[in-house]
Order: structure tokens, then sequence, then C-alpha cells
């Protein structure tokens, strides 16, 4: 959630990114958002496309690239990748030891300034 | 042309966490932020805290959307207690601690407990500059809370149980919740406390004490 918190954060860093650059104009945006972040993406593009009006990123879109969440298991060793939000045991020997190694990433790539 | 970002979209609230971390590091505080649902007794928890026998100075930071009653109880108590209202945030963020952590004789303390908004959600995806972040759960909330709400379970070192006077008369599983908990995180620490009768707070003190002075 706080679509819009996470929309104005954006907005203020491809702002001050792009007037360093030299540029006045922000086209494409790429992101990467973990499937476990907490960050609907649709709700984030709603909320960037209603608040980015009278800013620098007015015609700037959002691209997102999803990641998907992997864990590694600490018991057999197995590196994993689910389609749920969370992991609940390692899907390979059952077990709860396991740390998650990708899917809560909340980044800014790059992005398109003219 | 293509520019590189390469920016954590919440980079200014972990950078001002760390600095947090680091200002309460000089000062020799162990800082824990306490987690709860509404109602779930963070403050009840406290008020027990603060009456026990630690051999802690504790400090406190009261987190509320609105109204200031929760700090004037740990008033009572003689600790240093700031109230944040956050007119309207869910849960606090590293900026709202750096705006009140001066206010608070920090050198003087052991131990600062910030009282999170009660939100079983939003409070785990934010890092305010703490130590540990320690999770209420009251057993009149119902045992299939740690399945429901993972995150929170699973960004705390500690779970503390509460209401345990409760349990003849409710129909709850205690055993559940806590298997539940462990499967999402097996380095839980687990206590159960009722913080009307006293009962387990006497291992939930002794803990503290432990933790807050290995500093």
């Amino acid at each position: 959630m706080h679509e819009f918190s996470i929309a104005q954060n954006i907005i203020g860093i491809i702002a001050e990114q792009c007037v360093r650059s030299g540029h006045s104009q922000i086209g494409s945006v790429n992101l990467r958002i973990g499937r476990a972040s907490g960050i609907m993406p649709d709700a984030l593009i709603f909320a960037f496309d209603a608040i980015k009006a009278d800013t620098i990123a007015r015609d700037a879109m959002l691209n997102i690239e999803h990641v998907p969440v992997t864990g590694l298991c600490n018991d057999c060793g197995s590196a994993f990748t689910v389609e749920d939000k969370y992991i609940l045991a390692c899907p390979d020997c059952g077990s709860n030891s396991f740390r998650i190694t990708a899917g809560r990433e909340m980044d800014i790539i790059d992005m398109d300034v003219s | 042309m293509k520019v590189t970002v390469a920016t954590k979209i919440l980079e200014a609230n972990e950078r001002i966490a760390l600095e947090n971390r680091r200002i309460f590091g000089k000062a020799g505080v162990y800082v824990i932020n306490l987690m709860s649902g509404p109602g779930a007794g963070k403050t009840s928890l406290l008020e027990k805290t603060l009456s026990l026998n630690t051999g802690l100075r504790i400090g406190v930071i009261e987190g509320d959307i609105a109204g200031s009653c929760d700090a004037e109880r740990i008033e009572k108590y003689g600790a240093p207690v700031v109230q944040i209202n956050t007119g309207g945030a869910c849960h606090l963020d590293a900026n709202m601690i750096c705006e009140v952590l001066h206010d608070l004789p920090l050198q003087e303390l052991d131990l600062l407990i910030i009282e999170n908004v009660g939100n079983l959600v939003c409070p785990a995806e934010f890092k305010v500059g703490e130590d540990i972040k320690i999770m209420l759960l009251s057993i009149a909330e119902g045992h299939d809370k740690p399945l429901k709400y993972p995150l929170m379970f699973q960004e705390s070192s500690v779970l503390i149980l509460n209401k345990i006077d409760l349990a003849p008369y409710i129909d709850v599983d205690i055993n559940k919740i806590k298997k539940d908990a462990l499967s999402l995180n097996p380095n839980l620490k687990i206590f159960e406390v009722s913080c009307k009768t006293g009962e387990g707070l006497s291992a939930w003190i002794d803990w503290l004490r432990e933790a807050a002075l290995k500093r």
C-alpha cells in the first residue's frame, strides 16, 4: 500500500536526477518491483498518473519489471522461485529455515530524458 | 537519452533511519520498535515494563494518529516520553522519529521504546532507526493472524502474546499461533504474558534487561 507516497518519492527522485543531468522532460521510467514488496503495480501507476501533472514528470510513463520471490533453503541448499508473495516452506524439503534472496525490491533503474 | 537512476524508492527513509541509528548508537541507547494491531496492549506492556524492576533507564516515543492519552499514561511512571501525532499516516517513519529524538535525554537512557501506530500491516515496512522490531499480539485477535499478516511476523525478532488470562473464555488455539509464527520466522522469540494478571512478565523483563545491556 502507500502507493501515493511511493509515487511522490519516485517523482522526487526522478525530478532531481533529470534536472541534475541538465534535462527538462522525462519519458519512460523503468522500475523493478518485487512481488513481495507490498506494492500493487496497477495502483502505483494510477497514483503516479494522478499526481504527475504539474511536475517535470508530467509526460513520464512507468514501466514495471516484476521480480518473483526467490528463496534459498538453509537445510537442503535448494534455490527456488514461487508464484505467491510469501514463502512458507522450502518446496523441495519442506524446511522453514530459508532466506528470501529476491522479491522485495522497490527500485528505480533508469529513465529516458530530453 | 537514457539516464541511470539506480536508486531505491524508499532510499530517503532508509538514509534517515541509518542516521537515527547512528545517533542512538553514539548515545548508547538500545531501541525497540514496538508494533501491534490496535488494542493488543502495547501501552499496557510499557506501563508494566516501567513499573517492574528492569534496572534500565527507559524513554518512550508514542506514535498515534491523534491524541496524547498514551503519552499521558506513560508520564505517570516518570519516564521521559514524547508523543508523535501523525495526523493520518498509518505508521511511523524515520523522519518522524528524526524530528523528535533530540527532545529526549538520550545520553541518560539505556533503552528507548518506540510505540508504533496500532496497525498490523504498515509499520513492518518502514525502518525508523531501531535495533529490533518487537510485535505484540493479543490472543483475542485470533489464531489466524500470523498467516494473514505474515510480514509483521517475519520482520520481528520477538513476539509477545498478550491477554493469556482470557484463554479459558475464547476459542483460540495458542499452539497454532506459535506454530504458524515460527513457520514464518523460525528465529522468533515468543513470550506469553498477561499485562492484567502479571503472568509471564518476569521472563520478558529478564530478556529485555539482557538485550538492552548487551548493546
